[in-house]
C-alpha cells in the first residue's frame, strides 16, 4: 500500500481544512499533545467535540424554541459552546457561536435563529471532513497517524 | 501518592481541572501532563469541591471554568479561596474585559482565555509559589498573634479598662503592645520566623476578625485600606499583606452576600416582631437593620448559600453587600442549623472572639418582650438597663461581624454567639440557631450594622440613640450587626437590645431595650461573644462591629451579678463592636461611650481594641466584670500561625457552645469554612 501517498493525501485535506478556516491553530496545538503516550489523542478529542457539541447545539435549539427571546439563556448555552469549538479549534462554528451571542447581544431573533442554522451547517461539515481525514489517517498507518503530516 | 517532588518543582505539581466542557478537559488534561504536572480533571464544581475539602492537602492550584451548570464558577473560587486559600485560576471562552475584571476581583490568581495554550499552562506554577510565599510571610508576622490572643487573660481587662477611654487609647495600645510583644516572643508557634518554606497562614480567628472588622468599619468600607485598617487593628505579628489578603476575601464575600441577597427571596419565615421584619423583604438592609431584625432566615439563608447548602429561605435584603453580610452573619437563619453558621461559632466561642460580632442584635426579631422593640430595640431608652439586652445585641452584631467576615463561616460562627443569653433572658440556648427561631431578627438589634455607612459611626451615634432599633443604617455602619442581633435574638426571647439602641459605637447599645435582666443572662451564656451588642436591637445605632465576645463574658457576669453598672458600659463597648466587624477600632469604641469607662472590662471586649487576641477579648471584659472565665474561646481566637491549618479560615466551628449542634450542622468542620480556623485546630 502505498502509506506515503495516503499520508499525503491526509496532509492535503488538512491543509486544506485549515486554509478554508475549518480549523485553526489550537488544532495544531492539540496534534502535538499526541505521543507515543497518547497515539490517538487527535481523535479522541474529536469525537468528545462533536458527542458534546451535538449536544449542546440540540440544546441550544430546544432553548430558543422553549425561552424565546430569552437571550441571556442562550448566550450562555453558547458561551459553553463556543468554549468547546475553541478548545478543539473549530473556527468556522466559533466564528458562527460569536455572531450568535452578538445577535443575542442586540436582541435579534431572526439572526440568532440564522446564526443556529450556519453553526448547524458549520458543524456537520467539519464532522464529516475529520472523519474524512482520520480514516485516511489510520489507513496510511500507525506511522501515519502518529507523526504529525507536514502541512 | 508518590511524595511531592518538590526540588524538582513545578513538576508533579498537584492540578485540578474543573470544567463542564469534555473537550476542553481532555486538551488541558493532556497539556498539563506534558507539563509534567499532575493534573486531576472534574467536570462537575460541586464534585471538585468536595475533593477539595476531603483532601486539603491535595492540590496545589486549581484551574476552573467560569460558566458551569451546577455552580458559577466565581463561587467555587471564593469558597476555595476561602476555605483552602489556594490559587485558583479562572478560565473562559469570554474574553472581554468585564469578564476578566470581575475574575480578578473574585480573587482569581489568574485568569485565562481560551483556548488554553501551553505556553500560559506552563506558568501557573508561579501562582503556587506566590501565594506560599506570601502566605509564609503572614505567617512569619502573625505567628504570635496566636498565643497573644490566647493567652491574654484577663490581665487585659484591667489595662484596657484603664485605657478604655478615649484618651486612652495610646496607654491602653501601648500595653496591649507590650503584652502582645511578650507572649509573641514566647510563643511564636511555628518556632522559626525565618522558616519560610512552609509557614501557616494567619488564622483569622474570630476575634481578630472581629478587629479587624471594626477597623474596617471605622475607616469605613470603601476607604479601608489594609495599612489603616492594620494600624488599628493593632495587632502584633500581623502584616500588612495579611490584612490586604483578607481585606480583599472580605470584600468578595460582602458582594456575594449581596448578590446572593439580590437573588434570594426573603423569606423572613421568622415573624419579627416588630413590622420591620417584614420589611426585610425588601431588600433593604437598612431597614432591616432599623427594625434590628435580620431575619435569622436571611442568614441562614446567607450561609447556607456560603456553606453551599441549599439557602433556605434566608432572604437577606440585598440592600447593602455589607449589611447583608451582616445579616446573614448574624446568621439569621430562622433555621437552627443555619444559624449555626455565623452564630454558632460565636457561641460556641463564647470565649471566642466572636464576640467580634457584634452581635448586637440577636434575631431581630426576638424580643419579644419588647413589643415595641423595634423601635426601641436598643432599648435606647434605658442605656443602663440594657445592658442586660446588649448582651444580646451584641452578640449579634457580633455574629454579624464574623459573619460578614466569613462569607461562609461566617454565618456560622455568629449563630453561635448569639446565643449569650443574659441570665435573665430566656433565651434558649440554642437560641443560636435559633437566630431563625428568634423569630425573626424582632431584635434586629441591630441587623446589619452596615459598616459601611459610616466609619465614623460609632463615634457619632450618641448615647442617646434612640431606639433606633434597626441599625441606623445610614448611621451605623453596624449594619453589619444587624445580622448578629438576630442571632441573639434568635435565641432569647428577650430584647435584646441592647441596650444602646444604637449608639453604642461600640455595640452597647444600650438602647435600652436591653433587657434587663434577661440580656444579661443572654451574655452570660460565656459566650460573651455577644458582646453586648445590646445595640443588637437594631442597633442600627452602631452596634458596630461584633463586639466580640468577650465583652459578654464580663457581661454576662454582669448580668450574673444583677445589675452591674457596668453593664452598661460593657453593653456600650460591646455595641461598639457590634458593628459586626465594622467596629471601628477598638479604640474608637471606648472613647465613644462615656458609659463605656466602666466598661473598661468591656472594652476590651470590644474586640477589636485588643488585639491581643481575640480571645482574649472577652477575658478581658471578664477582668472588669470580674474577669469572666476564659471560656477558652480564646482558642478559637486566631490562631495565627498555628500552622494550620485551618483551611477555611471562616470556619468556626470550634464553638463549644451548646449550639454546637447548629455547628455540627454545618457540617462539621470539614463543611463550615472554619474562619477562625477553630475546627477543631485549636
Amino acid at each position: 500500500m502505498d502509506y506515503s501517498n495516503l499520508r499525503r493525501q491526509a496532509a492535503s485535506m488538512k491543509k486544506g481544512l485549515f486554509d478554508q478556516g475549518h480549523l485553526d491553530e489550537q488544532f495544531r496545538q492539540v496534534e502535538d499533545l499526541q505521543d507515543e503516550a497518547s497515539p490517538n489523542f487527535v481523535e479522541e478529542v474529536a469525537v468528545l467535540f462533536f458527542k458534546d457539541s451535538g449536544r449542546l447545539i440540540s440544546n441550544l435549539e430546544q432553548a430558543l424554541e422553549k425561552y424565546p427571546r430569552d437571550f441571556n439563556r442562550w448566550d450562555a448555552y453558547m458561551q459553553q459552546l463556543k468554549g468547546s469549538c475553541s478548545s478543539i479549534g473549530a473556527s468556522r462554528m466559533k466564528s458562527e457561536c460569536m455572531s450568535f451571542k452578538d445577535n443575542c447581544g442586540k436582541g435579534n431573533v431572526e439572526g440568532c435563529m440564522g446564526c443556529l442554522q450556519k453553526l448547524k451547517r458549520e458543524h456537520a461539515i467539519l464532522r464529516q471532513k475529520l472523519e474524512s481525514y482520520f480514516q485516511l489517517l489510520r489507513q496510511a498507518g500507525p506511522t501515519g497517524a502518529a507523526t504529525r503530516p507536514v502541512m | 501518592m508518590a511524595p511531592p517532588e518538590e526540588d524538582q518543582f513545578p513538576v508533579g505539581m498537584k492540578v485540578l481541572v474543573v470544567d463542564d466542557d469534555p473537550t476542553c478537559l481532555a486538551v488541558l488534561n493532556r497539556m498539563l501532563v506534558q507539563c509534567r504536572y499532575d493534573a486531576t480533571t472534574c467536570s462537575r464544581a460541586t464534585v471538585a469541591l468536595s475533593m477539595l475539602r476531603e483532601n486539603r492537602g491535595g492540590f496545589d492550584v486549581i484551574i476552573s471554568d467560569v460558566h458551569m451548570p451546577d455552580m458559577d464558577g466565581f463561587r467555587l473560587l471564593e469558597l476555595v479561596g476561602l476555605e483552602l486559600d489556594l490559587p485558583v485560576i479562572m478560565m473562559s471562552a469570554d474574553s472581554s474585559t468585564n469578564a476578566v475584571m470581575k475574575g480578578i476581583k473574585h480573587g482569581a490568581c489568574d485568569y485565562l482565555i481560551k483556548p488554553v495554550r501551553m505556553e500560559e499552562l506552563k506558568n501557573i506554577w508561579q501562582h503556587v509559589v506566590r501565594k506560599k510565599f506570601s502566605g509564609n510571610k503572614e505567617h512569619e508576622h502573625s505567628g504570635s498573634l496566636d498565643d497573644t490572643d490566647r493567652t491574654r487573660p484577663t490581665n487585659n481587662d484591667n489595662e484596657y479598662a484603664s485605657s478604655a477611654n478615649d484618651g486612652a487609647d495610646d496607654s491602653w495600645k501601648s500595653q496591649k503592645k507590650k503584652r502582645d510583644k511578650e507572649d509573641d516572643d514566647s510563643e511564636l508557634e511555628s518556632g522559626d520566623p525565618s522558616n519560610s518554606s512552609k509557614k501557616p497562614r494567619v488564622v483569622w480567628s474570630v476575634e481578630l476578625h472581629q478587629q479587624f472588622v471594626n477597623a474596617v468599619n471605622h475607616l469605613g468600607i470603601d476607604k479601608a485600606v489594609p495599612k489603616k485598617i492594620l494600624e488599628l487593628m493593632n495587632v502584633p505579628g500581623l502584616t500588612r499583606e495579611n490584612v490586604a489578603s483578607h481585606l480583599q476575601k472580605f470584600r468578595l464575600y460582602l458582594k456575594r452576600i449581596a448578590q446572593h441577597h439580590a437573588g434570594m427571596a426573603n423569606p423572613y419565615g421568622v415573624p419579627a416582631s416588630s413590622a420591620q421584619m417584614a420589611s426585610l423583604g425588601g431588600l433593604d438592609f437598612q431597614t432591616l437593620a432599623a427594625s434590628g431584625q435580620i431575619p435569622p432566615q436571611a442568614l441562614a439563608a446567607l450561609q447556607d448559600e456560603l456553606l453551599g447548602r441549599p439557602a433556605n429561605s434566608l432572604v437577606l435584603p440585598a440592600r447593602d453587600q455589607s449589611s447583608l453580610r451582616l445579616a446573614a452573619i448574624k446568621g439569621n437563619k430562622p433555621h437552627g442549623e443555619r444559624e449555626i453558621a455565623f452564630g454558632q461559632p460565636l457561641y460556641k466561642c463564647q470565649n471566642n472572639s466572636y464576640g467580634a460580632f457584634p452581635q448586637s442584635s440577636p434575631a431581630a426579631g426576638r424580643m419579644p418582650s419588647f413589643s415595641g422593640w423595634p423601635n426601641n430595640k436598643l432599648g435606647m431608652t434605658d442605656p443602663t438597663s440594657t445592658l442586660g439586652n446588649v448582651n444580646n445585641s451584641q452578640n449579634s452584631n457580633i455574629v454579624l461581624h464574623e459573619l460578614q467576615q466569613q462569607p461562609d463561616t461566617m454565618l456560622s460562627g455568629t449563630l453561635h454567639t448569639l446565643d449569650v443569653k443574659p441570665s435573665g433572658i430566656v433565651m434558649p440556648s440554642q437560641s443560636l440557631n435559633t437566630f431563625a427561631a428568634s423569630e425573626g431578627l424582632s431584635h434586629n438589634q441591630n441587623p446589619l450594622i452596615m459598616p459601611s455607612q459610616s466609619s465614623g459611626f460609632l463615634t457619632s451615634i450618641p448615647p442617646s440613640m434612640k431606639a433606633d432599633s434597626v441599625l441606623p443604617t445610614s448611621q451605623s455602619p453596624n449594619s453589619l450587626l444587624g445580622g448578629i442581633d438576630l442571632i441573639n435574638q434568635a435565641s432569647t426571647s428577650q430584647p435584646f437590645i441592647s441596650s444602646h439602641g444604637g449608639n453604642l459605637p461600640g455595640l452597647m447599645n444600650r438602647n435600652s431595650n436591653v433587657i434587663p435582666s434577661q440580656g444579661m443572662s443572654n451574655f452570660q451564656t460565656g459566650n460573651n461573644l455577644y458582646l453586648v451588642n445590646q445595640n443588637s436591637m437594631g442597633l442600627g445605632s452602631k452596634p458596630q462591629g461584633v463586639l466580640k465576645t468577650e465583652s459578654t463574658d464580663s457581661l454576662s457576669q454582669s448580668y450574673g451579678y444583677g445589675s452591674n453598672p457596668m453593664d452598661s458600659g460593657l453593653l456600650s463597648s460591646q455595641s461598639k463592636n457590634a458593628q459586626f466587624g465594622f467596629l471601628h477600632s477598638p479604640n474608637d469604641v471606648t472613647g465613644g461611650w462615656s458609659s463605656l469607662q466602666n466598661m473598661d472590662n468591656y472594652r476590651n471586649t470590644v474586640g477589636p481594641s485588643h488585639p491581643v487576641s481575640s480571645s482574649s477579648s472577652f477575658q478581658s471584659s471578664n477582668a472588669a466584670l470580674g474577669k469572666l472565665p476564659d471560656q477558652g474561646r480564646g482558642k478559637n481566637l486566631g490562631f495565627v500561625g498555628k500552622g494550620t491549618c485551618i483551611p477555611n479560615r471562616f470556619a468556626v466551628d470550634e464553638i463549644e457552645s451548646p449550639t454546637n449542634s447548629l455547628s455540627h450542622s454545618i457540617g462539621s468542620s470539614g463543611d463550615i469554612p472554619d474562619m477562625y480556623g477553630f475546627s477543631g485546630q485549636m
